[in-house]
């Protein structure tokens, strides 16, 4: 079978250039590789003091006392501070998109512990030994109780957080199945349900979090911060203390990856900051390897159950997922993962889908992002169809061609209602099928067989958003900014970061192209909040589509801009000159040839020369605004060989066939997805990070939490597509998606492996210990035969029902609900703060809702005196009706909005 | 990550080193190539009064003859280790043993004396001594001791090694020319402890097994001499020896423990059969027992 031809008639990419698309060199190795970068620990500033801290050695309890007397007497220690002596600084723990949490959360404990490893006290000495030295010796005394630790736990646990109802921390979609999905589920021919259960996950940047904060003057701030956004650290900063942004520069040359722990500051940075402001000297805090894998956010830990309907062809009728996922204490984001429902079938026919999906508050460190945080989504979905291959009797490869969405049936619409134009999967499938041969594989397997040889093939298929930009205050365009200087060399500066992305490279590339100058010429700039604009920076397999198509943009304009002078100073006409490896030709003048140096001269220093109403100079600036998403996608496979003796797995062989659009630089490309796949692998067989019944973590180093290595790693084959996207450049993001897809073709090669042994459940890692285990048909994991462990979270009571506005009965006291209400709305993305103006005339309702983006007015309905139901359409971040359902009981108002394919949020608020 | 305080001497003869760490009383650590001790410094877990820095005594380096056995200087790194002529001649399954220790940058530092005093239960080389019946001499301000490495383990870190001694030499008896060395472990990731390994010798003279030395190593709080296995084996010939039956005793001898990446069972089943696999390898039978 032959590839489709792809990459023609699907808008228009860049394509190849002297530069685009080629593997050009990057320009940050030859620093990188020899040890002159400049990370956060490199920096020493003169006066600079050291940060250590007190950590919380329980899980959960009220603090009694801390006593820092002794501490406090060690030499060199300079100040011990504790949340009681920094609280009168506003520092609020904002999330990724700048919401206030809803529930308490201070940079040092306020009263109570919430995990071990929670800061508590933080001292400030003349080095990290004295001030080690002194945070051992503060002494904290607790009332212990009982932790909430899994998400078992979570469920019938007392809340974490005093003050609230119950552990759900989020939660969309509708606890019952809707009817009418139920009865499609259990009429179908083929129902499947299959449970995932993802371990915790630690990022484990090479170079751990870390900030060097440094005063000027009264307010203003300077900072070195390991981080993936200057920028968004600037400004996250500027709302968490209430300082001008203007006020504080981030500065953060080198970073040694991030994988979405660094989005955004967190306790420890924060603390560091007040610390800084308060004690007035520069401060300095390098994380150390066992703060960052007990201290430091986490991810994953999920479990999902979803049960999806076939018919006898193996095509799809229904789905419903049920998914959860512990955020620990304090999370950077109250998270339930509603991606993880936009996307699980939205790249296959699926006719039907509903779900629940809930985050949980436990007594663990809290959650934040990594590297494709929503990937459950192609887990289980691509583990459940070869187990639905399986047992319908069909090939793993033929059950996904007859459910993937093709080029051919574009454009479509998802099941919950996400428009798809050019999504690729099934070509890149059918790429890589062209590539490996399956029949072969199959009989060398059967053969293998005989021999007690256990091989296996796992085939995946998945899309990924990327470059989303539009819909969340935070995911907006990027910035170029680039000047020809009048030296004739190429300066810009980019909104966007690297923490390895290599885009200092990948931009100078298109820069060189655009303006027709040597890539030695261009230098590209980031790393600074004090120049560039705002970008979040390393989020979302971003920065390739849209700065690459800022970048575009902005040095179009340049080019331009040197074109019209060289035509006038030439007195030819525009279309005649040609900018080649730095110097402006003139057809048919090759006389007339300057070179760029000579240009930006006169453009610079001789205005008499410069046309009329011409702006002096050489720069252009250009801030590109994206489609609002744009589609990666992938097939990937593996081959496996599991040894029946010991349950060890050996990686034989893994293709990657990904369309990732107009390839910038291939390498940068192949290193971004090898990366990821690195990850994926690091998931399925190693990595853990799980806690003992008090709350203790169990893997505090990394002998015990254990990532791969090099020799755990194949050597991976590449294959490209190239189908260019509707953004400028036709670029799509690859940043997330091998650390996506990678998960479940290995897990699919191992299925795959041991299917005359029966199914492998999908309980991550999948340890030599597991696999035995269904090798033999017997339990070789648990220290002593114990009890199954009750599945706990699928009938976790709701402690906290959403008010029953049916049966609300007209109060006695008079209902007062004309007026402007202030209503904080529970979102996938944080609290929605808005004020609600309602005007009541019998019956009928009007009004309009405000809040910072806008207000939209609306008319409805008032049922049994206090009862407002109304609707709103919104058409961002999608299209959909908001159905509003409140009840007024006194100056307190309360209810639900449902969300359309979103489910139901909660709303609270009161009479202003 | 940074140690508490302590105080440094770096002596640069054992008598030097017997006197400073008698005159502690128990508050000195020594160290060797460092590779266990610093991270142990700096998680706080170890807070030594003194270090004994034993780099600088040149009598702990180097590989010797003695009569009938090889002595090893308990400072000999473990790269070096690789790349001795006589260890590869006389002694080479400890070469087999030590590749498996750790990676190439932990080697370069790392020592042989150092691991088998620290007497990790899943490592290789303490296994190594009590597989080949090593003897570990010490000394300290009163005197010279020479312990059998059968007799040096307690438990997990835990040996016999008085607070004022120091190690000054580890011996290992010969072995014919043509012995049979044995060695597997089974580690999640190469340089990791191992999950479960055995390590040992052979000889075969005329068809039969005369002499064996098998120690297991990840499977117990010690180091465990696989004894059974070697009386059954001393004797048999290979005509008649029924492997499994010789692994099935082997595994009885063993203690395993339950962790987060295993369960004893786990190691259990899985020993038996590296050590039938690796016995039938060894001595290349071929048939399946």
């Amino acid at each position: 079978m032959t590839a489709p031809e792809m990459g023609t008639g699907m808008g228009t990419g860049i394509g190849t250039g002297r530069y685009i698309g080629q593997r050009v060199r990057r320009k940050e190795d030859p620093r990188l590789l020899t040890g002159r970068g400049q990370f956060v620990d490199d920096i020493s500033l003169p006066g600079m003091l050291h940060c250590a801290f007190t950590r919380s050695q329980i899980a959960r309890g009220k603090i009694l006392a801390i006593k820092t007397d002794v501490a406090r007497d060690v030499p060199g220690v300079h100040a011990i501070y504790t949340q009681q002596d920094i609280a009168h600084y506003k520092a609020d723990l904002l999330s990724f998109f700048l919401a206030a949490p809803d529930v308490e959360m201070t940079p040092l404990a306020n009263g109570r512990v919430a995990y071990v490893g929670e800061p508590i006290a933080l001292i400030i000495a003349d080095n990290r030994h004295i001030a080690e030295d002194a945070a051992s010796l503060v002494e904290v005394d607790y009332a212990d109780e009982d932790p909430v630790v899994t998400l078992a736990d979570a469920a019938r646990g007392l809340p974490v957080h005093p003050g609230t109802d119950n552990n759900i921390a989020a939660q969309m979609g509708e606890e019952e199945i809707d009817e009418e999905l139920a009865a499609k589920l259990k009429s179908a021919p083929h129902l499947i349900t299959h449970k995932v259960v993802h371990q915790r996950i630690s990022q484990s940047p090479m170079e751990t979090r870390g900030v060097v904060v440094t005063r000027d003057g009264t307010e203003e701030l300077t900072l070195y911060i390991t981080c993936q956004s200057p920028h968004l650290v600037a400004r996250w900063l500027s709302l968490s203390l209430g300082l001008p942004e203007t006020a504080i520069r981030v500065i953060a040359k080198d970073v040694g990856g991030g994988f979405g722990l660094k989005n955004h500051p967190w306790k420890e940075e924060l603390a560091v900051i007040v610390a800084a402001l308060k004690f007035g000297r520069p401060l300095k805090w390098i994380e150390d390897r066992y703060e960052n894998l007990v201290g430091a956010n986490q991810a994953r830990e999920q479990e999902m159950t979803l049960q999806v309907a076939f018919d006898n062809d193996g095509k799809l009728i229904a789905s419903h997922g049920d998914y959860s996922v512990n955020i620990g204490a304090c999370p950077q984001l109250p998270e339930c993962n509603i991606a993880v429902h936009m996307f699980v079938w939205a790249a296959y026919k699926m006719p039907a889908y509903g779900f629940l999906t809930r985050g949980w508050y436990t007594n663990t460190v809290g959650y934040a992002a990594y590297r494709g945080p929503w990937a459950m989504e192609t887990l289980i979905r691509e583990t459940v169809l070869d187990i639905a291959a399986r047992r319908i009797g069909i090939d793993p490869i033929e059950i996904r061609r007859r459910n993937l969405v093709t080029l051919k049936d574009q454009p479509t619409m998802t099941c919950m209602e996400i428009p798809l134009e050019d999504i690729t999967p099934a070509e890149c499938l059918e790429k890589l099928l062209a590539h490996f041969d399956v029949a072969a594989f199959r009989k060398q397997q059967e053969a293998a067989r005989k021999e007690g040889r256990y091989l296996g093939l796992g085939v995946a298929a998945y899309i990924e958003p990327t470059g989303a930009a539009g819909s969340i205050a935070t995911m907006t365009g990027e910035l170029a900014q680039v000047q020809i200087e009048p030296t004739g060399k190429v300066t810009a500066i980019m909104s966007t970061h690297s923490q390895g992305h290599g885009t200092a490279t990948t931009m100078a590339q298109i820069f060189a192209d655009r303006l027709g100058v040597r890539y030695e010429d261009v230098t590209v700039f980031e790393g600074d909040s004090s120049r560039g604009g705002f970008s979040p920076g390393a989020a979302g397999s971003r920065q390739g589509v849209i700065a690459g198509g800022a970048a575009i943009m902005a040095g179009d304009l340049l080019a331009a801009k040197v074109k019209q002078l060289a035509a006038h100073l030439a007195e030819a006409s525009v279309d005649a000159i040609r900018i080649e490896d730095g110097m402006v030709h003139v057809e048919g003048s090759p006389e007339k040839s300057r070179t760029l140096r000579q240009i930006a001269e006169i453009a610079y220093g001789e205005p008499d020369r410069l046309p009329p109403g011409f702006e002096p100079g050489l720069e252009a600036k250009y801030r590109y605004q994206p489609p609002p998403m744009t589609f990666a996608s992938a097939a990937n496979a593996c081959v496996v060989e599991v040894d029946t003796d010991t349950g060890f797995v050996k990686i034989l062989r893994w293709i990657s066939s990904e369309d990732c659009g107009t390839p910038i630089n291939p390498s940068v490309v192949e290193g971004q997805i090898a990366g990821g796949l690195a990850q994926a692998i690091g998931m399925v067989l190693l990595e853990e990070m799980s806690f003992d019944d008090r709350g203790n973590p169990l893997a505090a180093t990394y002998k015990d939490y254990m990532l791969p290595l090099i020799s755990d790693v194949p050597t991976f084959e590449f294959l490209h597509a190239n189908t260019p996207s509707k953004s400028v450049g036709g670029m799509r993001g690859v940043g997330e998606g091998g650390a996506i897809i990678g998960t479940p073709t290995l897990v699919n090669a191992i299925a795959d492996a041991l299917a005359p042994f029966g199914e492998v459940p999908v309980d991550l890692p999948l340890t030599p210990a597991k696999l035995l285990s269904v090798i033999e048909g017997r339990d070789l994991v648990s220290p002593t035969v114990a009890p199954e462990a009750p599945v706990v979270v699928a009938v976790a009571p709701l402690v906290s029902a959403a008010p029953v506005v049916q049966a609300a009965p007209a109060p006695a006291n008079e209902i007062l609900i004309d007026g402007d209400w202030k209503m904080v709305l529970s979102t996938p993305v944080g609290p929605q703060e808005m004020t609600g103006h309602f005007e009541t005339d019998g019956t009928a309702l009007s009004g309009y809702l405000a809040a910072a983006e806008g207000q939209q007015a609306f008319t409805g309905v008032v049922e049994n005196g206090n009862n407002l139901l109304f609707d709103l359409k919104v058409e961002k971040p999608l299209k959909i009706t908001l159905k509003y359902n409140l009840t007024v009981e006194g100056n307190r108002i309360s209810g639900k909005c449902k969300m359309g394919i979103f489910g139901s949020a909660k709303l609270t608020g009161h009479k202003l | 990550m940074k140690p508490a305080p302590f105080d440094y001497v770096a002596p640069t003869t054992i008598e030097e080193a017997c006197a400073v760490i008698a005159e502690a009383g128990g508050g000195a650590t020594v160290m060797a190539g460092g590779q266990t001790l610093m991270p142990l410094l700096n998680l706080r877990m170890s807070q030594p009064f003194i270090i004994v820095d034993i780099n600088k005594i040149a009598e702990l380096k180097g590989v010797s003859r003695g009569a009938g056995v090889t002595r090893i200087g308990p400072m000999l790194r473990q790269c070096d280790a690789i790349t001795s002529e006589a260890l590869a001649r006389d002694l080479p399954v400890l070469v087999q043993a030590v590749r498996h220790i750790g990676h190439h940058q932990t080697r370069n530092r790392g020592t042989v004396g150092g691991s088998i005093a620290l007497g990790e239960p899943a490592a290789e080389l303490p296994a190594t001594a009590v597989a080949l019946n090593a003897t570990i001499e010490v000394r300290s301000t009163a005197g010279t001791r020479k312990i059998p490495a059968s007799e040096f383990y307690l438990g997990p870190y835990m040996n016999t090694l008085q607070p004022d001694e120091l190690i000054t030499g580890i011996t290992f008896p010969d072995w014919p020319k043509g012995h049979i060395p044995l060695f597997r472990e089974l580690a999640q990731r190469p340089g990791d402890f191992a999950l479960v390994g055995i390590v040992g010798a052979l000889v075969v003279e005329a068809g039969k097994i005369t002499r064996a030395g098998i120690a297991w190593f990840g499977m117990g709080p010690t180091p465990i001499k696989a004894k059974t296995a070697e009386q059954m084996l001393v004797g048999q010939s290979l005509d008649t020896l029924d492997i499994q039956a010789v692994a099935e005793s082997a595994i009885a001898d063993t203690a395993p423990f339950d962790d987060q990446h295993a369960s004893a069972e786990y190691r259990r089943t899985v020993g038996k059969r590296i050590f039938a696999s690796a016995l039938r390898e060894a001595l290349k039978t071929g048939e399946v027992a």
